[in-house]
């Protein structure tokens, strides 16, 4: 009976089953992050909104900004946006100063997606960044550089 | 000889019972485990997440069977009705699988969206996409 009552196995019982119990705790009550997964598709949607089969199937004028949330049927939200999104045309060959862009949603998830490209921080925003080319109907090309990102902390992040 | 014969059974029950107790307490902490893994705060989130990132991707006309065996037992279990697990209102998935609780998620593409269990298979929900809004 020494065995049984000992203070000794009664302390190694607590501490495994307190290890054990923050672990689990730990584990399932952490979000499950789907952010990058949502940015990518935002990013996927915007492309096929602008591009098709490598042709680009927009005009690039002031309309296609002002209606570029209704025609690519997106809904970030009216007040505090969760998402935030830009899309830059370059022509060929000046692939550094855009001659189109595009930006909707939460402004301030843009400093905060160069914050993460420096540091990952799960309190900020997820950002991605997808570039792609196009040709349009008088064979212009085009580098067509997305970024997107998706705040939605709370719902993803401890 | 009655005395030693005696002292090896009570190491022998001793034992035994160390053993059993020790078992039962590895059963309670796999339990606990197994229960958490399965619980309804875990199994709403990932659902809600799953759908809304489906219908974030999705184009209209398309139809997505999703299997919801865990929510459909965890529904049960709290007496819940299944057809109610999934509701979709103002571009946000909720899903709750009793009374009290649920877990909503939005999503951004703009489709009118319908859900309800499969006819087919009582395990599964349908996710249809009509049109874009």
């Amino acid at each position: 009976m020494e065995k049984l009552v000992s203070v000794y196995w009664f302390a190694i019982l607590v501490l495994v089953a307190g290890g054990i119990f923050i672990m689990v705790y730990t584990f399932y009550h952490q979000p499950y992050d789907v952010r990058m997964v949502e940015a990518r598709i935002l990013s996927n949607n915007i492309a096929d909104c602008v591009s098709q089969e490598g042709s680009l199937v927009v005009n690039l004028d002031s309309n296609l900004k002002k209606d570029f949330l209704t025609n690519c049927h997106l809904l970030l939200g009216d007040q505090d946006p969760e998402y935030y999104f830009e899309v830059n045309f370059y022509e060929f060959p000046n692939t550094i100063n855009s001659v189109f862009e595009i930006i909707e949603g939460n402004k301030n998830y843009k400093a905060d997606c160069e914050v993460q490209k420096k540091q990952g921080y799960e309190n900020l925003p997820k950002c991605i960044e997808k570039r792609f080319y196009s040709v349009d109907n008088s064979g212009n090309q085009y580098l067509i550089k997305i970024l997107s990102a998706v705040g939605k902390v709370k719902e993803n992040a401890k | 000889m009655v005395f030693i014969k005696n002292k090896k059974a009570n190491i022998l029950v001793e034992n035994i019972i160390f053993i059993i107790l020790n078992l039962i307490f590895l059963a309670i902490l796999i339990l606990f485990v197994v229960k958490q893994g399965s619980g309804a705060v875990v199994v709403e989130q990932s659902y809600a997440k799953q759908i809304a990132l489906l219908i974030d991707s999705a184009k209209p006309g398309m139809l997505i069977k999703l299997n919801m065996e865990d929510a459909k037992e965890l529904a049960e279990d709290n007496k819940f009705d299944f057809d109610k697990i999934v509701d979709i209102t103002d571009n946000k998935v909720t899903v709750r699988v009793s009374e009290k609780g649920g877990y909503s998620y939005g999503f951004f593409n703009n489709v009118d969206v319908s859900v309800y269990p499969d006819a087919n298979n009582d395990e599964n929900y349908v996710v249809r996409i009509d049109n874009y809004n």
